[in-house]
């Protein structure tokens, strides 16, 4: 997780699982096919909505997010279908580039 | 199960009670019907139908708990079934005449986005916003008043567990009683099936537009009733502090594995032990009250030791489900399932899947039933199916024969490890590999598929209501006794028949060898030889179906021996006389893999909806217990 590596530059596109702790981001697309995705739609884990890593489980997996309100816990290989950009730069307060 | 039990038993009004998981659907069910409730699986499925009783001034009104969804698409067999409910597909063709939309006030744009397609269906409906309680204290505000006008149905703000708040929700179901036909018949609206969420089929646009669209959607109606989200639960953030803390949350996890364990192994005992001296004190007074004739004994050795078999697992299950409520309702199960996750996912089960695989090491019948935890209906039946790998306590009797009786009492580890204690932690760990092996079969062969993605929320920590864990242990307890209880009843007055014919001359019962159950055993001796057993443990196999440690009850009876258990020196010496060593390590084995219980399988056709998985399992299991025991006689 990038919770433990380098954080990514601002305003580039990365995937949930490589955004550091305390960091609000909003989704911009799920990389993932068919029935799969329904769990995540339907939990309102959909492109636009914010998402915030709060902490891992205690073996480092599963990470706890939280999105728009509610702690949901996600496995690394989902969150890494996840791609994301920093919500202060959604919300125009960063310059994109 | 008949098709009967999942239908509505009367032409009471039938109000359906929709909502997400955790949004506090289930406490208001109990709230409204108390515990006049019943629970029955939906037919053919084992999707559970709960349903009870609303006594209302104006009369009684019908309540359906339905499952707990997200939407009603056709994804999850529980999705499946709240729409076809809904839709009139289930029930003998009956849409509820009303529905109940339960939605959590303090997660209100998310819970929202299900209520587009309940809303959709035109069902006459009422929104129920729990959590008022919790949403004041953190600061949150809703105004019903504004969100019934934008949604055009009526909506309530109520703490579900504060019953005088819950005027509104009784005062709208009494209305499906003095409205009449008029109120009972509004038509299912024009989206309902051509609803892309509600029938499955035809969606219009790409699926994750029509949810980004909903999501849009219930924003703007969360903004229209003025709400204003709730801070983060302080309590919620702390306790997680502790609970998911890198050193504090295995310990703390371990605590409570520990207890549930030390509860259904040890704390269950004197419990089970009262409930089998009720159940042999009451037939021996009917054997001492009735003549002595066959329908006494079989009575009193058929029915009353079958229901006795049955019985005796209620302490068990009752203290599992009274764990399990606790858990659930105070929010600690989801946070349990996420620490379990990272060691189950690397058998291919999930989280969830760990406290009924632990909990069968008590036995495996709760387990089972507990495994409705597990969301995946894939993960589920991976968790029913090696659960009876697990060493559960019915086995102990055995191996503490055995092992008495051919393992010789010496060190092997100095003073830390003896033999016998080596040799029963042994076949611990190979019904454990076993169930590992087990899992990773399955999930590459028979339940293969790209594994779902694990999306667990976790809901902030409440306390629990003791009404909503009564209700729990009340609906556990009718299931079992109904649905186990009638197969172990048929098995255990089948082999008491077996025993009790031919008759002698004198018209008396035969001993066991001449017996039919007897003569089974000779006549399968030469199939059971080849795994070093003789005609008298292919006895024991049979009646042991019945409960595993029944064979010990069986060799006393053959060897007769009186008052026989698992340390009576005689039968051990009987034993010795006719078993090697190798036979007595291969009867070891097979018992670590054959499914000898009856129990297990009733339960497990309930809980998988029909014979096939129970079928399947029980020869894999017997299969497996064979080719180790013949493997085992042949190497030693």
């Amino acid at each position: 997780m990038t919770s433990r590596s380098q954080p990514a530059p601002k305003g580039a596109e990365r995937m949930l699982a490589d955004v550091p702790f305390e960091e609000e981001v909003v989704l911009v697309r799920i990389d993932m096919a068919g029935d799969d995705l329904e769990p995540l739609l339907e939990r309102g884990i959909v492109p636009g909505c914010k998402l915030c890593p709060v902490r891992h489980a205690p073996a480092g997996s599963p990470t706890i997010y939280l999105v728009d309100g509610a702690l949901v816990a996600l496995r690394k290989e989902t969150a890494s279908c996840l791609c994301v950009r920093s919500a202060l730069e959604a919300a125009g307060v960063l310059d994109a580039n | 199960m008949s098709a009967g039990e999942g239908a509505p038993r009367n032409d009471l009004p039938r109000v359906a009670l929709v909502g997400p998981p955790n949004s506090g659907k289930s406490t208001l069910f109990n709230r409204l019907t108390g515990l006049r409730q019943r629970v029955a699986n939906y037919p053919g499925v084992t999707v559970e139908r709960k349903t009870g009783v609303a006594s209302l001034p104006a009369g009684p009104v019908e309540v359906t708990d339905l499952p707990g969804v997200h939407g009603l698409s056709p994804r999850s067999l529980d999705q499946m079934v709240t729409r076809d409910v809904l839709l009139g597909k289930l029930d003998e063709g009956q849409a509820p005449d009303a529905v109940v939309l339960v939605l959590d006030a303090t997660r209100l744009e998310s819970h929202l986005m299900v209520a587009e397609p309940v809303l959709d269906l035109g069902l006459p409906t009422l929104v129920v916003l729990t959590m008022a309680d919790e949403l004041g204290r953190r600061d949150g505000a809703l105004t019903a008043s504004a969100l019934s006008r934008e949604l055009g149905v009526a909506a309530t703000l109520v703490d579900a567990r504060d019953d005088s708040e819950l005027e509104p929700v009784r005062r709208f179901m009494e209305e499906l009683r003095v409205g009449g036909e008029d109120a009972r018949s509004c038509p299912i609206g024009e989206f309902a099936g051509a609803s892309p969420d509600a029938s499955g089929q035809g969606r219009r646009l790409p699926v994750v537009d029509l949810f980004a669209a909903r999501r849009r959607r219930a924003r703007e109606l969360g903004r229209s009733a003025g709400f204003e989200p709730p801070r983060p639960s302080r309590l919620t953030r702390r306790l997680d502090a502790v609970l998911l803390h890198r050193g504090w949350g295995p310990l703390a996890f371990l605590a409570v594995v520990v207890v549930v364990f030390q509860s259904i192994f040890a704390g269950a005992v004197p419990l089970m032990d009262g409930v089998e001296a009720l159940v042999a004190g009451s037939g021996e007074y009917l054997a001492a009250t009735l003549p002595d004739r066959w329908f006494r004994s079989l009575l009193v050795d058929g029915v009353w030791a079958g229901v006795g078999s049955v019985v005796v697992f209620l302490p068990q299950i009752l203290i599992l489900f009274f764990f399990i409520a606790v858990m659930e309702d105070s929010g600690y199960m989801a946070r349990a399932a996420v620490i379990a996750d990272r060691m189950m996912h690397g058998a291919g089960l999930q989280g969830a899947s760990f406290l009924p695989l632990l909990s069968a090491y008590a036995c495996a019948v709760p387990a089972i039933m507990s495994a409705r935890t597990v969301e995946s209906e894939r993960d589920r039946i991976a968790t029913i199916f090696v659960a009876p790998f697990m060493t559960c306590s019915a086995r102990l009797p055995v191996y503490a024969l055995l092992i008495a009786a051919f393992i010789p009492q010496g060190p092997l580890l100095g003073p830390f490890l003896g033999q016998r204690a080596a040799v029963m932690l042994g076949l611990y760990a190979l019904g454990l590999a076993a169930a590992v092996g087990t899992a990773a079969l399955l999930k590459g062969t028979l339940l293969r598929g790209a594994s779902a993605p694990f999306v667990m929320e976790l809901p902030p920590y409440r306390w629990p209501t003791v009404r909503s864990i009564a209700a729990r242990l009340v609906g556990r307890t009718k299931v079992f006794l109904r649905r186990a209880g009638k197969i172990i009843l048929a098995t255990t007055i089948v082999l008491w028949g077996l025993t009790q014919v031919p008759r002698t001359p004198a018209g008396e019962p035969p001993t066991i060898e001449d017996s039919a159950l007897g003569r089974i055993g000779q006549a399968i001796e030469p199939a059971v030889a080849p795994l070093g057993f003789d005609w008298r443990i292919g006895i024991g196999l049979i009646t042991s179906l019945a409960a595993r440690e029944v064979i010990v009850g069986t060799l006393g009876t053959i060897y007769g021996v009186e008052d026989v258990d698992e340390t009576t020196i005689e039968l051990q010496d009987s034993l010795r006389r006719d078993l090697d060593l190798g036979s007595a390590v291969a009867l070891l084995v097979f018992f670590v893999f054959a499914l000898q219980c009856m129990s297990t399988v009733a339960v497990m056709r309930r809980e998988t909806g029909g014979w096939r998985w129970p079928v399947l399992q029980f020869c894999y299991m017997l299969t497996l217990g064979c080719v180790g025991a013949w493997a085992a006689h042949a190497l030693l």
